[in-house]
């Protein structure tokens, strides 16, 4: 059984300019022990997907529909009191900007504490020794419980972060955006203790990111998501190998990679579609270069395209062909400029 | 090293401002139409006193050496004496300073405590009925005059029911062993009820609203929302998370307020008589006892700047601990 | 969406100026729209209006002047009656027609300071924050002492000296009031100050004059609105609480009068709850009627994201 099955989630937004749909009929799986991508530019709705597992949106979004199963219980179906026994205790999170998530006038041990007393049930004498344990797993000296936040530096609140999320041993841990707010080098150090906590603990991963190189190297599987829509899934290797949707052939495409030369670096260009008035075909017809009619009437269905990989795509049967093309054909969409990425050593 | 140089630089332009303050009230008191000298002799003082009072204040020479001598003797605390009583200004000023004090503050205490439960209650329960009416509640309190809420408090409290008395600090006749035991005694308090509930409702106000706006402001960052995902009760959330953080501008509206209500005194004392600075100076402009008046405007002057000055250094010191900005 | 209403609604930005004095105007009628509890304000403003225009045609006696009873003594401290529908003053005055009457005062003084008010404090604001420098120095001390002195004690002495008139009240909350709205207003002018239609229109050859009052003056002109309307609140009550005092007017039948005359003629201890409630609550209506509409303004420049 998957430890997170998500069955046709839909969220919205009431905003002045109207209703936003910025979920659209999502669906995957997260089997146990698995660490699983979600690819997309900013505004696809990554967050407000991740938000919608753990149950804490803005005060103006709504699941309109769908199932999020957890180790098979239907949590959105649970009484509020109910599902909060799950958060932190089977899902942790996270969240973006994670050095915004501390309160500045408490200390960072004092959070920690607090957390394990409360949701934990430990006494405060074993939750201090928790506390220390967790940092050192995430690599902090214990003494640094005993600040504030704005005394610690961005890439060790990131890790006080991390260190909470897996203060009560959840099985799943949702990340959004870990590393984007890091330089390099920080990114680098941050990604490696994940790694080496999921193997240290075995911990399910759902890792949110619009980077595809940090998917690439922590992720078993991988789901690309645009406009509030899945658009293409798989494992990694077939995903990025192979892909089968044109928007993520585009993602290759424009993201330097630092394992393989690569010679051209191509924008996808234009824009995302506006939410709040979703097109009535394909979300990114407007974008694609290999655009038929048919895309900009029908909204294709994410379909198995065989050994688990999964497109919406009119034409993911042609992909092998369209994948030799693609450079070339985003280039001429973004007008010719064709840049280079610079040498690096490998 | 930089804070030693923030507060001398703002203690600097405090006495600045208490100086350009004591010189604009120097003026108001020479410019009155009439005898110059009307400010510090009453044509009833014996000759011996004139004389000694225009030496001390230098009431015949040039303006100049008035404003002078006139700092000299604001900073030694000699202000003349009263025209009515003929005590020293001092000595009237002094006396009634503390009950100023204890009114002031033991009406701010009385509002903030409420005013801070108030307003995370009205920003807790955003949205709802208790928010759409209670506002407009708070604001009511802020637009009755004090003195009338005043009046009504004696009506129905002091005169109808009885429970409070009608005015003064203390009943005529009862006399103390001290100033502290007068202060704590029962019939002091008794006395001190009315008028201190009366100016706490009137200044709860500023705490209610500005915790409210704090709070909401607060219940919008990521350390909130992270809270929640925590799943930490409600309770804990709003309490320990959010009213912490919101707390920061209401403490120092605090300490601004007893600068302000310091001034805005002279009408609660008035309404229930009670003996204070205000109550003193309304009565001696009335009366025209000029040098009551100068000093005792002096001293609410002189209050209320200074507790503007101990209010920003509060903030400079708070503020460092905050790693955000706030509007 | 109207002109004003762009002027309301895009504030944090301020990309689209107020293209005209009309526009800011303008947001008056938005304010009224938008928020129920300023409409309900304005209309208190409009009733008051109304009464204090009318009240020599509504109010039944002279407010001055003192009754008889037919017997010949006079008709003091009566209860209300049909005759006197609030009963009479210990002279034996009406009170309703001096309540009718008071509104003349409040409304007078209300706005005729808090237009001095707004006015001193918005040309402040414009030409500090405008031209900076020493200026913005001098005036900013300026403020500094307007803030330090402390506010009712310096207009009682003033009005004492200067004369217990209704004018000079007026003249004592101009001129000590506008701080506030000073501080504000120079506050928003910096920031508007920068933006690149100033930049257009002084390269076009506008002078400062020019630019202050036809470019930027119209964009502050909703906050000195707010600013404004929590302005005629303070004067009335400052009003008020000057009357209570005994320093107003004497020749002035002020709500404030009426409740010093109330207080000093023991109407507390003979419970008469018909003379002094009355006045305190037209004071209250008066003022609230002004916090409403400001904080109508509030919500609109200042929108706290309701929905994210």
């Amino acid at each position: 059984m998957a430890l997170l099955d998500v069955e046709r989630l839909s969220v919205e937004y009431q905003t002045l300019q109207g209703t936003v749909r910025a979920v659209r009929d999502v669906s995957f799986s997260l089997p146990p022990g698995r660490a699983l991508g979600l690819v997309g530019e900013s505004g696809c709705g990554k967050t407000t997907l991740a938000r919608a597992l753990i149950g804490v949106l803005p005060r103006n979004a709504r699941i309109t529909e769908g199932a999020v199963r957890f180790e098979g219980t239907d949590l959105l179906r649970l009484p509020a009191d109910q599902f909060n026994d799950y958060r932190w205790r089977r899902i942790a999170m996270v969240p973006q900007a994670a050095m915004d998530s501390l309160d500045p006038v408490q200390r960072v041990g004092d959070q920690m504490v607090e957390t394990i007393v409360l949701r934990g049930n430990l006494t405060r004498a074993a939750a201090a020794d928790r506390a220390r344990e967790l940092f050192a797993m995430v690599g902090l000296q214990p003494d640094r419980l005993r600040l504030y936040p704005h005394e610690l530096s961005g890439g060790m609140k990131q890790r006080a972060v991390i260190a909470m999320a897996l203060a009560l041993r959840p099985p799943l841990v949702i990340a959004d955006e870990p590393v984007t707010a890091l330089d390099v080098i920080v990114q680098h150090q941050v990604l490696q203790t994940l790694r080496d906590l999921r193997e240290a603990l075995g911990v399910s991963l759902l890792l949110i990111t619009h980077d595809i190189s940090v998917v690439a190297s922590l992720c078993d599987d991988v789901a690309v998501m645009y406009a509030g829509r899945i658009v293409e899934s798989g494992t990694v290797r077939q995903v990025f190998a192979e892909p089968r949707h044109p928007y993520t052939m585009g993602l290759r495409n424009a993201f330097p990679s630092l394992r393989a030369e690569q010679e051209h670096l191509v924008p996808i260009e234009g824009y995302p579609p506006d939410l709040a008035h979703p097109p009535q075909g394909c979300a990114f017809t407007a974008r694609c270069p290999f655009a038929i009619p048919r895309c900009w009437e029908e909204d294709p269905v994410l379909r198995a395209e065989g050994d688990g990989q999964e497109a919406a795509c009119h034409r993911a049967h042609e992909a092998p062909v369209l994948r030799v093309q693609a450079a070339e054909a985003f280039a001429r969409l973004a007008g010719d400029e064709i840049r280079s990425a610079p040498r690096e050593a490998c | 090293m930089k804070r030693i140089a923030f507060v001398l630089s703002r203690l600097l332009q405090t006495v600045l401002v208490l100086l350009l303050v004591a010189t604009m009230l120097f003026l108001i008191f020479r410019l009155m139409p009439g005898n110059p000298l009307v400010a510090y002799l009453d044509p009833t003082f014996t000759e011996d006193m004139e004389r000694q009072l225009r030496a001390q204040f230098g009431l015949d020479k040039p303006l100049h050496v008035q404003y002078a001598l006139f700092l000299r003797n604001a900073v030694r605390g000699e202000f003349g004496n009263s025209f009515f009583t003929r005590e020293p200004v001092n000595e009237v000023i002094w006396t009634v300073l503390p009950n100023t004090l204890l009114l002031t503050l033991s009406a701010l205490l009385l509002a903030y405590a409420v005013g801070i439960a108030g307003g995370a209650l009205l920003a807790a329960r955003r949205g709802t009925w208790i928010e759409h009416w209670g506002i407009p509640a708070v604001l009511a309190t802020r637009a009755a005059p004090e003195f009338w809420v005043g009046m009504l408090a004696l009506a129905i409290f002091s005169f109808s029911l009885q429970w409070f008395p009608l005015g003064g600090a203390t009943s005529p006749g009862s006399v103390f062993a001290s100033n502290w035991t007068r202060i704590f005694s029962g019939d002091f308090l008794q006395h001190l009820a009315l008028p201190a509930l009366t100016l706490a409702l009137y200044l709860q106000g500023l705490p209610t609203l500005l915790m409210r706006n704090s709070m909401l402001e607060v219940m919008d960052e990521d350390f909130i929302t992270f809270a929640r995902m925590r799943g930490l009760p409600e309770r804990i959330v709003v309490l320990r998370h959010a009213a912490r953080n919101a707390l920061l501008p209401v403490v120092t509206a605090f300490a601004l307020g007893i600068g302000y209500s310091i001034g805005g005194n002279v009408i609660i004392e008035t309404v229930f008589s009670w003996p204070g600075l205000g109550r003193t100076l309304v009565r001696a402009v009335a009366a025209k006892d000029y040098p009551v008046a100068q000093a005792a405007f002096l001293m609410i002057a002189a209050v209320m700047i200074f507790m503007n000055f101990v209010a920003d250094l509060f903030y400079s010191l708070l503020d460092p601990r905050v790693s955000y900005e706030r509007r | 969406m109207s002109d004003a209403e762009r002027t309301l609604t895009l504030p944090t930005r301020w990309s689209q100026a107020a293209s005209s004095w009309r526009d800011a105007l303008g947001t008056l009628a938005v304010v009224a729209r938008r928020d129920r509890f300023a409409l309900v304000g304005i209309i208190i403003y409009v009733a008051f209006f109304a009464i204090a225009l009318l009240s020599p045609v509504l109010a039944p006696y002279n407010p001055q002047e003192l009754n008889y009873l037919p017997g010949g003594d006079v008709a003091a401290n009566l209860p209300p009656s049909l005759s006197h529908p609030m009963g009479t003053t210990n002279l034996g005055r009406d009170i309703f027609s001096q309540l009718l009457y008071g509104s003349r005062a409040a409304l007078m003084v209300g706005f005729v300071a808090a237009l001095g008010v707004v006015i001193l404090g918005t040309l402040v604001g414009l030409v500090a924050g405008y031209y900076g420098g020493w200026v913005d120095t001098v005036l900013m001390r300026l403020a500094d002492v307007a803030f330090g002195v402390p506010f009712l004690p310096m207009a009682i002495v003033l009005v004492a000296f200067l004369g217990p008139n209704i004018w000079n009240v007026v003249l004592v909350m101009t001129l000590l009031l506008w701080r506030d709205t000073g501080r504000i207003i120079r506050a928003q002018v910096l920031s508007l100050r920068e933006r690149s239609y100033i930049e257009a229109a002084r390269v076009l050859g506008a002078s400062h004059t020019r630019t202050m009052f036809v470019h930027i003056a119209p964009n502050v002109l909703p906050l000195s609105f707010l600013y404004g309307s929590l302005a005629i609140g303070w004067a009335i009550l400052t009003e008020a609480s000057i009357s209570f005092l005994g320093f107003g007017d004497p020749n002035v039948i002020s709500w404030g009068f009426m409740l010093q005359d109330a207080y000093n003629s023991q109407a507390l201890a003979r419970q008469a709850f018909h003379w002094f409630v009355p006045p305190g609550v037209c004071i209250m209506l008066a003022v609230m009627a002004g916090f409403f509409i400001s904080r109508g303004y509030e919500e609109l420049l200042f929108p706290r994201l309701r929905r994210r």
